[in-house]
């Protein structure tokens, strides 16, 4: 026997054949009886070394499982079954071009998601949400800083009632009555001015020399400011 | 150098309506599955019997194999369920007893369940003695070169690269070293089968 193919048989043996000689090799074990049967004494050596003790070398199993199948229908297998064994690290099916357009598809996505959160987030959502107070606790703190002493400051804390229905801070609402004065007339003017002030007025946050918060504020109704 | 590339070959050969390429795997594995299976039933031939099974199922389900792992964890998976199934339907099996024989003989000849342990026939005793003197003398008169790289090979599992390493040779010299080790062990058990003790056959 060639000794090329039969160095090529014992490498197939171990796995150490290239890919294009082990299909040209496994056509020819398949129909060559005697090297199957050289095959199959590469297999006794190794159950040997391993010292597979109890395994009979001799056992006609594979005369038993060939007499078996062979009253058996080959196996018949579609290309599409048999062309991820071609590539066993490949297993998703989408074609490659199709790739950056998912990417693509992703990113809009995300895009419009971020939109639709921003939208949710934006004041006026804020104002329709009544959202919890934060940022009036903030503003409310600012004013209250320029106009209270350190030790007063030691001791604030932010009236909840206040904080609660507080919507739009007082100082926004005042600078943004300022500035709009100067584009309307004069009676709007006024008339926008009292209806800050009476506003203002009734509510307890108003921003005045005696509007250091209190601890004991509870209810806006019940506040003498 | 691909894992598995040579049984994905055989394997797609059996996928392609080619029965002979199954033999040749049976060839390879047998030993190995059936060493595996007794690992369920301590019985020999219980053992070949559902290896034969397990060999059977794959081949039935081969169409369904993809390749995605090894073909032998694939079989191993197989023989392994194979065994499982065959230990539970024995136990639940009834108990026989052979009212004929003496106690004392019934005990040696038959098991917990009652089947009768198939003892090897002494000139099967004999060529798998034989057998392995044969290849442990044969390995034994290898040069150490030889010697290193098959027993690397067959015993610890490495690959060529591996034992290249091991050896500090290039992967060629490592192929070659095998083959020769093959071949020569090889030539000692086929005198062994040419003397008349058996038949090469009855290796597969």
């Amino acid at each position: 026997m060639n000794e090329e193919l039969d160095s090529q048989l014992s490498a197939m043996f171990d796995d150490e054949l290239p890919a294009a000689e082990c299909e040209l090799l496994a056509r020819r074990l398949s129909r060559d009886e005697e090297l199957k049967a050289r095959w199959s004494r590469y297999a006794a050596i190794g159950a040997t070394i391993r010292a597979e003790g109890g395994v009979r070398l001799n056992a006609n199993l594979a005369v038993r499982v060939n007499n078996a199948i062979s009253a058996e229908p080959a196996v018949a297998v579609s290309q599409a079954v048999v062309e991820p064994v071609r590539e066993p690290t490949r297993r998703a099916t989408t074609p490659r071009w199709l790739m950056p357009l998912g990417g693509v598809a992703l990113a809009a996505s995300v895009a419009a998601a971020a939109i639709l959160v921003l939208r949710y987030e934006s004041p006026m959502s804020q104002v329709a949400e009544q959202s919890p107070p934060p940022v009036t606790a903030t503003a409310s703190t600012t004013l209250v800083a320029k106009n209270a002493t350190p030790a007063a400051l030691d001791s604030y804390t932010v009236p909840k009632t206040l904080a609660r229905r507080s919507i739009v801070p007082s100082t926004q609402l005042a600078n943004y009555v300022v500035a709009h004065s100067e584009f309307s007339s004069p009676v709007n003017r006024r008339n926008l001015l009292s209806a800050f002030m009476a506003s203002e007025s009734g509510t307890a946050g108003a921003p005045s020399g005696s509007d250091e918060p209190n601890e004991d504020v509870t209810d806006d109704a019940k506040s003498p400011h | 150098m691909s894992a598995d590339v040579s049984d994905l070959s055989l394997v797609r050969r059996v996928q392609g309506g080619d029965k002979g390429a199954f033999d040749a795997l049976v060839r390879k594995y047998q030993h190995k599955l059936v060493k595996l299976v007794m690992r369920y039933v301590r019985n020999p031939a219980e053992a070949e019997d559902i290896a034969q099974e397990a060999f059977i199922k794959a081949y039935r389900a081969l169409p369904q194999f993809r390749g995605d792992s090894a073909f032998y964890t694939w079989l191993y998976r197989i023989a392994i369920n194979t065994a499982k199934n065959a230990v539970v339907s024995r136990d639940r099996s009834p108990i026989e007893y052979n009212i004929d024989r003496s106690s004392d003989a019934a005990e040696e000849s038959y098991d917990m369940q009652g089947r009768m342990k198939d003892s090897e026939t002494p000139e099967g005793l004999v060529l798998t003695d034989e057998i392995r003197r044969t290849v442990n003398a044969a390995i034994e008169a290898l040069p150490e070169d030889l010697k290193t790289a098959i027993v690397l090979r067959e015993l610890d599992g490495l690959s060529y690269e591996d034992i290249a390493a091991a050896m500090d040779c290039p992967v060629g010299t490592v192929r070659s070293r095998i083959f020769r080790a093959r071949e020569a062990i090889d030539r000692r058990l086929r005198e062994v089968f040419e003397g008349g003790l058996g038949r090469t056959e009855d290796l597969g």
